[in-house]
Order: C-alpha cells, then sequence, then structure tokens
C-alpha cells in the first residue's frame, strides 16, 4: 500500500513535471552538448554519447553526479547546478534524440 | 636611427630569452609541441591569434590560472573551443596555462620553398587511371556543394571536406583533411578538380570525379588564403603564419615565394598576415590582399610573376569579392570601415566605400535589381548596436542603403533565382541561431530564420533552389531550406560545419549575378 502510494506521488510529480523537450533542448544545448554533443559526439572525443539512452538512466546518473554520490570532477561541477527539473528534462529530450 | 635602435632592441630581447631558455630547452619544446598538436591551428603557431584569439604572456597577463585551466577543461560555449578534459592529462593543462602565460608572441617561424616541397604528398601517382566520369549520380558538376567540417577540435578524424549533391541533399565524397579544412575552391577550367586549404596551411587537390585527394603540400603553420587562376593552370596560397604566399602549379609544385611586407597607411614599414587570393574570370592574375600593410597586389601569371603594388588600401585588410566580369574588385577594411573599390585593369583604386562597423565582406555577394548592380557587404562588429548590411551601387560605385538587421554578419548568400539574400547572424547570444533574409527588391529584412547550431556561411545551390547553411558548434548538421518557401527540407550530418562553398560560383563568379552569362 505504501508502495503503491509513493508510486502515484511519483508519477503525479512527473506528471506536473511534464518534462519539456524544449526546455530540456534548451539546457542541453548550454549545459551537455558541449562534450556529449546532440546526436552524436566528436570522433576525437573521449565523451559517451546521451542521445537516445535511457531516460531513467540519464536522470539516476545525472542526480547521482549532482549529489556527488557518484564521482567526477567535471561532472559534479557541472551537473551541480541542475534542478530536478533540469534534470528531467535533460533526460526527456536526450532519450528521444537518435 | 630609430630603425637601428628597434633591431638592436630585438636582438638583445633574442639572446636574453636564449639565455632564459638554455636552462629549460627539454621542457618547453615539448610544450612546444603539446601547442602545435592541440591548439595552434586556431590560435596561431606563433601565438598572435588566427582564427581564435592570441594566447600569450601579454595577452593573458593577470588572468587568474584555475580560471584559463577550466576554460580548458570545459571549452567555451558558443565559440569552436571545445573541451580538453580527458583529451589532455590535467598535469598538461596545468603547464600549459603556465607555458601560455609565460610565452611572448613568437616570431614568425620560417617555412621556405624547401620545407613545402618536401611535405608534398603524392596519393595518386598516375593520374591516368582516375575515372573519366563521376562514380556518383549527379546532374551536373556545378550541383555539387562542398562543406569545411572542421571537426570538434580542428583536427582528427572530424575534419573533412564534405561534398553534397545540392539536389537530392546527400553526400557523394568525404575528403580527410587532418585538420580544419577552411576553404574549398574549384578549378573553374576542369570541373574534375577541387582544392581544399585547411587551417594548418596543408592544400589538399581533390578529383572530384572519384572524390580522392590525389595530392597535398604545406604552404605554411596557419591562414586559409587560397586563389586559383581562370585557366586553372595555377594556385596561390597566403599564410598568416609566416608572412608569405606562394605561387603553385596545379601539380601543387611551389614556383615562386613572395615575401609579405610594406608600408601601411601610416607610413609605417610591416611585415603583414596574407588576406585574401583571388583568381579572376577577367584575367590571368592573382590579387592578395596584405592585411596589415593595407596593400593590394596584382600578380601577373608570366615569366617572373611581376607584381604591381597598389598602396594606401586601408588599414587592416581582409576580404573581398569581384564584380564587373571580374575586372572590378572590392576589398573589406576593417579597421576604417569601408570597401575599397580596385579596378583590376588600371590597377588603380576607384573609390572608398563606406562599409558598416568591421566590414567581413565573406565571399561577397552582388545582384541585378532594374538595372542596377548591387553588392551586399555584411559586417562583423557590433558599435553602438548600429549593425547593418551595407549595400552599394557598383556600377555608379555609390553607397545606396546600409540595411538594419540584428548582429553582426559575416558572410552574405545570393542567387540570381533566388529572392531573398541571406545573412547569417553572429552575435553571440540566441541571435547566433539565426540567418536573415533581405528582400532584393524592398532592401529590407523580410524574415529571421531559426537554423539551430549556429548558423553561419549560408550559400544556394547552383539551381538558386534550395539555401545550405551551417549550423555550427553544438549543432552539427548542415541545413537545407527552400530558397522560396523558406521550409526545412534536409538536414546533413557532420562534425562542426563551417564553410560553405557551391560549384556553381564558378559560373557566376559572386553569388548572386547571372549563373548564365558572366555579369
Amino acid at each position: 500500500m505504501k508502495l503503491l502510494f509513493i508510486s502515484v506521488f511519483l508519477l503525479s510529480i512527473s506528471s506536473v513535471q511534464a518534462a519539456s523537450i524544449y526546455a530540456g533542448k534548451s539546457k542541453a544545448a548550454v549545459v551537455c552538448s558541449q562534450c556529449h554533443g546532440v546526436r552524436t559526439t566528436s570522433a576525437e572525443a573521449p565523451f559517451p554519447p546521451l542521445a537516445g539512452r535511457d531516460k531513467e538512466y540519464l536522470k539516476m546518473a545525472l542526480r547521482q553526479y549532482r549529489d556527488k554520490t557518484r564521482l567526477s570532477e567535471i561532472m559534479n561541477n557541472i551537473a551541480g547546478s541542475l534542478t530536478d527539473k533540469d534534470i528531467n528534462n535533460i533526460a526527456n529530450y536526450y532519450s528521444r534524440q537518435k | 636611427m630609430k630603425k637601428i635602435i628597434k633591431v638592436n632592441q630585438t636582438l638583445m630581447a633574442g639572446v636574453a630569452s636564449l639565455f632564459l631558455l638554455a636552462g629549460t630547452v627539454q621542457a618547453k619544446s615539448d610544450m612546444h609541441q603539446l601547442y602545435e598538436d592541440n591548439c595552434a591551428s586556431c590560435h596561431g603557431s606563433d601565438h598572435g591569434g588566427y582564427i581564435a584569439p592570441a594566447i600569450n604572456s601579454e595577452t593573458l597577463k593577470g588572468r587568474s590560472p584555475t580560471a584559463l585551466r577550466s576554460l580548458i577543461m570545459t571549452g567555451s560555449f558558443e565559440t569552436l573551443m571545445p573541451p580538453f578534459y580527458g583529451r589532455l592529462k590535467d598535469a598538461d593543462i596545468r603547464a600549459m596555462v603556465k607555458y601560455l602565460q609565460s610565452t611572448p608572441k613568437q616570431n614568425n617561424p620560417p617555412w621556405t620553398i624547401k620545407d613545402m616541397k618536401k611535405s608534398l604528398k603524392i596519393y595518386v601517382k598516375d593520374e591516368s587511371t582516375l575515372p573519366s566520369k563521376p562514380i556518383y549520380q549527379i546532374d551536373s558538376m556545378d550541383d555539387l556543394i562542398g562543406v569545411a567540417a572542421r571537426g570538434k577540435y580542428g583536427r582528427g578524424n572530424g575534419s573533412k571536406a564534405i561534398f553534397i549533391n545540392s539536389k537530392t541533399h546527400k553526400i557523394v565524397g568525404e575528403i580527410d583533411t587532418g585538420t580544419a579544412a577552411h576553404i574549398i575552391d574549384f578549378d573553374p577550367a576542369n570541373s574534375r578538380w577541387a582544392y581544399v586549404k585547411t587551417d594548418t596551411a596543408e592544400i589538399y587537390k581533390v578529383d572530384l570525379f572519384s572524390m580522392k585527394a590525389v595530392r597535398s603540400i604545406k604552404t605554411g603553420y596557419n591562414g586559409p588564403a587560397l586563389g586559383v587562376s581562370r585557366d586553372g593552370k595555377y594556385l596561390m596560397a597566403g599564410s598568416f603564419v609566416p608572412h608569405n604566399a606562394v605561387i603553385l602549379n596545379s601539380d601543387l609544385e611551389p614556383l615562386k615565394l613572395i615575401e609579405l611586407e610594406g608600408v601601411d597607411p601610416d607610413g609605417k614599414m610591416v611585415s603583414s598576415d596574407s588576406g585574401m587570393i583571388i583568381g579572376t574570370p577577367f584575367a590571368d592574375i592573382f590579387a592578395i590582399a596584405l592585411e596589415n600593410a593595407g596593400q593590394v597586389w596584382v600578380v601577373d601569371l608570366k615569366d617572373g610573376f611581376p607584381i604591381t603594388k597598389i598602396k594606401n588600401v586601408g588599414r587592416h585588410l581582409h576580404d573581398a569579392f569581384l564584380t564587373h566580369k571580374g575586372r572590378k574588385l572590392m576589398v573589406a577594411s576593417y579597421d576604417d570601415s569601408i570597401v575599397i573599390a580596385i579596378d583590376l585593369k588600371t590597377r588603380k583604386i576607384i573609390k572608398k566605400l563606406k562599409a558598416g562597423c568591421v566590414p567581413h565582406v565573406g565571399g561577397g555577394a552582388a545582384v541585378k535589381v532594374n538595372g542596377r548592380t548591387l553588392g551586399f557587404g555584411t559586417n562583423f562588429g557590433t558599435c553602438n548596436n548600429n549593425t547593418v548590411v551595407s549595400v552599394w551601387d557598383l556600377d555608379k560605385m555609390e553607397v545606396v542603403k546600409q540595411i538594419p538587421v540584428s548582429g553582426g554578419t559575416e558572410s552574405p548568400a545570393a542567387h540570381a533565382n533566388a529572392p531573398y539574400v541571406a545573412v547569417d547572424i553572429i552575435t553571440k547570444d540566441r541571435r547566433a541561431r539565426t540567418i536573415q533574409l533581405i528582400d532584393k527588391k524592398s532592401l529590407k529584412v523580410v524574415k529571421t530564420l531559426d537554423v539551430g547550431g549556429h548558423a553561419y556561411f549560408p550559400e544556394y545551390s547552383a539551381d538558386g533552389k534550395f539555401l545550405y547553411v551551417s549550423a555550427g558548434y553544438a549543432g552539427d548538421e548542415v541545413v537545407v531550406f527552400d530558397s522560396f518557401s523558406l521550409k526545412k527540407v534536409a538536414s546533413i550530418q557532420m562534425e562542426s560545419p563551417a564553410g560553405i562553398f557551391s560549384r556553381g560560383r564558378v559560373k557566376y563568379m559572386t553569388r548572386g549575378l547571372s549563373p548564365d552569362e558572366m555579369e
């Protein structure tokens, strides 16, 4: 019962936050795409591409980087400024790119 | 007397720095190599700046090393500066900051005819083995559009010249260029050949039928300037580093090296970057702009390659375009915000015309409207937010209008069959995503297109039906619009696309003039 309650609660959050692809696109353009590209990364880049990746995975990874439960000098800094809403938008945007 | 003192000072400084360097030669030369391999293609081999700012002890004085280190790690948004995190070791990034902040702008490193000859590489020994017609479907070779794909890091596997069939919007060939491709020039006499020049001054001769590079040569350290003669027999290439230009034959064999120096309009003898180099359908000549000396030189393509020097053209010349069957040359001068009309027959200045703030005409554009030949000039700068595109009557050589646009502009595109002159807004905010379209008749901006990415270097297909625009930086695509409806019709993926060059240009000389008869 508790679990159900939590998941309903989560669902309502995500629909309230109705992750905007446009907001995600503009955030990704200024925060992520410099290194990770939009559809692909540079042939020379050491960074993983984000396009088409699983949305939930992207959200989890970004939260971990932000909260410093996953350590990376550069990602902890860059994700540090993102709100939950930003993270949802970005994950939603990148997961839809092909 | 003054000159002697100056030489002595330079000598002393040189001797002093030799002593200072002696202790750390090894480390310094390692750092120099690291700089050459990662930074020099944009910031200049002499640390003096090129398409990116100068980075040396003078320009970086007082800058926080921590801030510089993060800038190198993350790159700089809305510019071509890529993130070096993960590509360079942190220790190297820190050492680079130290090295840059302690290294003055270097003297011109030598690059002689001997060095050039040694750098000549031949990829196809027997050119008779090349196919006699294109190995891909294309109605006319004029339909080819070449895009300089810089590659995110200005070098490596992303750096290519990419050729597209502008009727189908499909890629028909890719030439790896090692470092960022900058200029693509087509042989006007033989549709088989194109020449690609990189930011590190290599020239690739490309067989467009098989889409293969047949040979290459390194003509300097940095500099995009390249021209092809009207008969396709000669090339001329100019460098920012070092300050020289070279005439080559179509086998890329260097024939004559020309040192670029002269007295500038303020009476000072200066050594000069090479500005634009242009061949013209008007005569067997090249014209070259000496950026800092403010002179335009006309080189005759005959024995000894004699040079006519046109002096006092302007302060800091850069690029130019041709009009009147290639007899008149319109040269942009950055520092005094003028465009100078030169008659290539008399080799004299016709008139100096007012432009906007820091004129950068790109390839220029000229269109015939109601019997008048109108030239369009873009302007880089944003003085007092007074951003305009300049329009001149090229018959009477007078200013017609300074059309207000939303920001600084870099390159205009026009076509005889297309209704609009397209200009790229480059001001570094959201406006950089847009191009603006000027109606040829009303001379007003009638539409703003959001291209996404950093939109620049618009170019029409040879038939005028499509408008190609690079969406660079993080955009990584070339976007194609219908010239009339302005609807997006295609997107072509590539890494950091910049300059776009239609082979149609050899027919109309300057974009916007008739493709059917030379105007």
